[in-house]
């Protein structure tokens, strides 16, 4: 998808790579697998702008980096990918000096910039040292102008003030600042005006300013990247990279982290994959002699970030074929200008039909609306507009209305809303059955009191946690304890109990291993084929949609952009959720 | 150890306890006595102690307006010696009248809280501390009619302290009074107290207990499972201020004096120390956390009693008191403020 520049090809300089990784891989063997990163960089150790050697970082119990080494020299962009919890936000924030690793206990290893030894108490020492960051959550000042953003920390200041009053006092100069901005951002070939606020910019302007931000630091040595495409469409991604090359091309060196391979084995230099904190590979693919495309690449990195292969859950095509026929029949649930005030992710006046028996896929962007949907029909944020469930109107969006008509939600945030962290497994599985279906629970003679029927509930927690493969000691667990795949089948378990018509998924592989994400969407596709529920997904993981849903709905600022069927082309949903028709794109 | 979650309180007040055991060994200070005394103080306050669990474990947390549910107790107990009534059947008439009232202030308390969510405790706290003169007003013009109620001279308004003793004092206390070796145990007091605490465990394995555990521990996924939070949280609080006007009944009766006035004004820094001593962190309560508190913090005020009067001057002993009330609270609120932030 991304035009592959000054890139000829590239392999890696391991010899077995390419075929997927088995059990023997060298990063398996040899826990911190980094040796042919230092290798074959012996020979430029002492032109090292940042040379990592043996990081280690653990919270509490949890090691969320294991001795990592890397190096990266002025000029170069180097790549650094891995699955969500492989430590890659932990090592940037170490580099970018966040508080948050002083405040937990610090950590171990050498960090060596410009060849010093050095370890950054606050960010201010970082930045002071040469270091920037642009950051996934926008850190801008919503209420200054996008110039003075620019120039935050770094403002132009009439010199006869500074000499009266101080560096602290000093009047700034305005209209410096806003002529610095200016020539930056056209400098990165940007159109925009300095005066706008930056609160009311989109996302990708927004990313841009922080971009142009650290392009205005005087003496920028290192520029740590998180994430910095999640948010554009293809054009603007390019342009990011681009203006990336520029400033690299000017003797910066450049951390670029990012789940887009496509976008790192195109722009970077070289690459560190990381899994679960430690690093696996490092890849230098322009060293001579090396030959190969860039979607062997590609997937030699995947297949290293996640270390084993796994086989993908995917709908068979007879089943969705049935499922089509089916589907038109009866309407499930009816959405008329459905509006939900979701704090940073509000939907604005759906229009949608469900179909029974179907699953839909919801996608967008982060902040454009896809997680409101779900939330809204629970009444967790105030929801307005016509809802009819098989032609019944809802005239209330509450919890408890709601499960009497057999809809039910999987929210995104297990450990804040899915889960009784403090309760056993087994607690957790019955909880709303027993509470709101009285499934579970023992006949009494004394009225207004009864107790849940331990032995039913054993049975079933039993039954699930077989079913649902969940790895624990027994069902007597504290839920709190068991990883996040785990917790994740405890809610649908949950959910299973309550044998729901409708059920609404959030975000369901969020933060969860790939091996654990495949085996969690069979399942919800087994609920769907065994039990007859209709499912909405929303979810931002296209690829996984597109393998189990019968029809995706892309919003685009909490408005309804477009339907589209899975077997469309990858393109065309990443122009929908960037909200262009195809038509506009030729 | 670590399942009843053994603190630095617990730690401090059981070698502060121990320290003083051996001194009034040393000092020749009846033991037998002491032990006997500790039992009856042990429920004397352990039911008001447990009147703290219904709202700690909802995630209200401390019930800083104990004295709400007193003056509920006190209520009732001042209209069963109006009309006269005495030994057990005067305690029980006590507790029956104060049921009604409970409830009914317990709503009004809940509908105050549940507009404060995340603020409950300083709410209570004043709650508690507004309350007071309210009812200072009604105890000055409150229509009973029994003499022995009233002020001596002009016969209207309520005395500050009504003697019980023609009434029901100790009418628990010396139900099924057993001597062994000297210690005097009162197996009724005990048993009343053992079922108490029973009916709680037995209440919070109910449906509706849990889903006020739920509540306490996860009010978004409570709230998701289709439960009604607010009318769990009011229930929490209406059965917290039943119980408290249960334990005011016991305490009163032990006592062997009904307290008006501001005296219920300080009675919730005790139990809350107790129950804290006990080794309860917030909704990681158990009934267990309310004996064993109840039991090493009265017990450490009963002996530092007369250990000081015999080692020093008499008002130390108070001011020792007072410094561990208030220093195990401070402690607690410490310890939750760091533990969430």
């Amino acid at each position: 998808m991304f035009e592959l520049q000054n890139f000829t090809g590239m392999r890696s300089n391991r010899e077995n790579t390419d075929c997927g990784i088995s059990k023997n891989m060298p990063g398996l063997q040899n826990p911190t697998g980094t040796h042919s990163c230092r290798e074959s960089t012996n020979c430029s150790i002492s032109k090292n702008m940042l040379e990592l050697r043996n990081i280690s970082k653990s919270y509490g119990r949890f090691q969320a980096l294991k001795s990592v080494n890397l190096t990266i020299s002025p000029g170069e962009i180097h790549g650094l990918v891995g699955v969500n919890g492989s430590g890659k936000s932990t090592l940037l924030n170490i580099l970018s000096g966040q508080r948050v690793i002083r405040d937990t206990g610090g950590f171990k290893g050498e960090l060596l910039f410009e060849n010093a030894d050095r370890k950054f108490a606050d960010p201010g020492q970082a930045l002071g040292a040469g270091i920037g960051m642009v950051h996934q959550e926008f850190a801008l000042i919503p209420g200054l102008s996008v110039a003075d953003n620019i120039c935050l920390s770094n403002e132009k200041t009439f010199s006869w003030s500074q000499k009266l009053f101080g560096d602290d006092l000093a009047c700034i100069n305005h209209q410096a600042n806003r002529n610095t901005a200016s020539a930056i951002l056209g400098h990165m070939g940007i159109d925009l005006s300095p005066d706008l606020m930056a609160g009311d910019l989109s996302v990708a302007m927004k990313q841009f300013v922080e971009l142009a931000r650290e392009f205005n630091r005087d003496h920028l040595k290192l520029l740590l990247l998180d994430e910095p495409t999640a948010v554009l469409g293809n054009r603007d991604a390019r342009c990011l990279m681009t203006a990336v090359k520029e400033i690299a091309a000017k003797g910066v060196a450049v951390l670029y982290v990012s789940h887009r391979l496509e976008e790192v084995v195109s722009c970077c230099d070289s690459m560190t994959v990381l899994r679960n904190g430690a690093v696996v590979d490092c890849i230098r693919p322009k060293q001579p002699g090396q030959n190969q495309d860039s979607q062997n690449q590609i997937k030699t990195l995947s297949n290293l970030m996640v270390g084993k292969k796994v086989k993908k859950t995917r709908r068979s095509q007879v089943n969705q074929v049935n499922q089509v026929n089916r589907v038109n029949k009866i309407k499930m649930i009816r959405f008329s200008s459905f509006s939900v005030e979701k704090p940073g992710d509000r939907l604005d006046s759906l229009d949608l039909d469900i179909f029974q028996g179907e699953i839909l896929g919801v996608t967008s962007l982060s902040g454009h609306g896809r997680t409101a949907l779900g939330a809204g029909i629970m009444g967790l944020y105030p929801a307005k507009g016509a809802v009819r469930l098989k032609g019944q109107p809802i005239r209330s969006f509450d919890p408890l209305q709601m499960i009497k008509k057999n809809i039910w939600m999987l929210p995104e945030d297990r450990r804040s809303e899915g889960l009784l962290l403090g309760h056993s497994i087994m607690e957790n599985m019955t909880f709303a059955a027993i509470q709101t279906r009285k499934k579970f629970v023992r006949k009494s003679v004394i009225p207004f009191v009864r107790f849940p029927d331990q032995k039913k509930c054993r049975a079933y927690a039993d039954a699930a946690r077989e079913a649902l493969d969940i790895d624990c000691r027994s069902i007597y667990q504290n839920v709190g304890e068991l990883s996040g795949g785990n917790q994740q089948k405890v809610c649908i378990a949950n959910a299973l109990a309550m044998a729901p018509e409708l059920l609404f998924v959030n975000d369901p592989t969020r933060g969860i291993d790939i091996a654990a994400r495949e085996f969690i969407l069979s399942q919800l596709l087994k609920a769907q084929s065994h039990h007859g529920m209709t499912l909405v997904i929303s979810s931002g993981e296209l690829d996984e949609l597109k393998r189990i849903c019968d029809r995706i709905a892309v919003l685009y600022q909490g408005r309804l952009f477009d339907v589209l069927t899975p077997d469309q082309s990858e393109k065309e949903y990443l122009l929908a959720c960037s909200g262009i028709r195809p038509e506009e794109a030729v | 150890m670590k399942r009843f979650g053994v603190q630095i309180p617990q730690v401090f007040i059981i070698v502060f306890l121990a320290l003083m055991v051996v001194l009034a060994l040393g000092l020749d200070i009846p033991m037998n006595w002491i032990i006997s005394d500790a039992l009856v103080r042990l429920v004397m306050n352990g039911v008001l102690v447990l009147s703290l669990v219904p709202m700690l474990k909802a995630g209200i947390g401390i019930n800083f307006g104990l004295p709400v549910g007193i003056i509920a107790g006190l209520l009732g107990l001042c209209i069963s010696v109006n009309f006269r009534m005495k030994g057990l059947w005067g305690l029980s008439a006590g507790m029956l009248f104060s049921v009604p009232v409970a409830i009914v202030l317990g709503y009004g308390y809940g509908a105050i809280l549940n507009r404060v969510k995340g603020k409950e405790e300083i709410t209570a706290t004043f709650v508690g501390f507004s309350f007071i003169p309210l009812m200072n007003f009604f105890w000055a013009i409150a229509p009973f009619s029994n003499p022995s109620m009233l002020w001596p001279i002009g016969g209207k308004g309520m005395r500050p302290v009504i003697g019980l003793k023609s009434y029901f004092a100790k009418a628990l206390n010396h139900l099924w009074m057993v001597e062994v070796m000297g210690v005097k145990i009162p197996v009724g007091l005990l048993l009343f107290f053992a079922v108490l605490c029973l009916l709680l465990v037995v209440f919070f394995r109910t449906n509706f207990g849990r889903a006020m555990t739920a509540v306490g521990e996860n009010e978004q996924f409570a709230r998701l499972s289709g439960i009604n939070v607010t009318r769990v949280r009011t229930w929490a609080i209406i059965l917290s201020t039943l119980i408290a006007a249960l334990g005011i009944c016991v305490y009163a009766q032990s006592y062997g004096f009904i307290e008006l006035y501001d005296a219920p004004l300080m009675m919730a820094f005790p139990a809350a120390s107790a129950i804290l001593v006990g080794g309860s962190m917030g909704r990681h309560t158990h009934i267990v956390h309310v004996v064993i508190g109840t039991f090493l913090f009265q017990t450490t005020y009963l002996i530092s009693g007369p250990i000081a009067n015999e080692m020093m001057l008499p008002e130390v002993a108070e001011i020792f008191r007072l410094m561990i009330t208030n220093g195990i609270i401070l402690y607690a609120l410490l310890y939750e403020g760091g533990k969430t932030s």
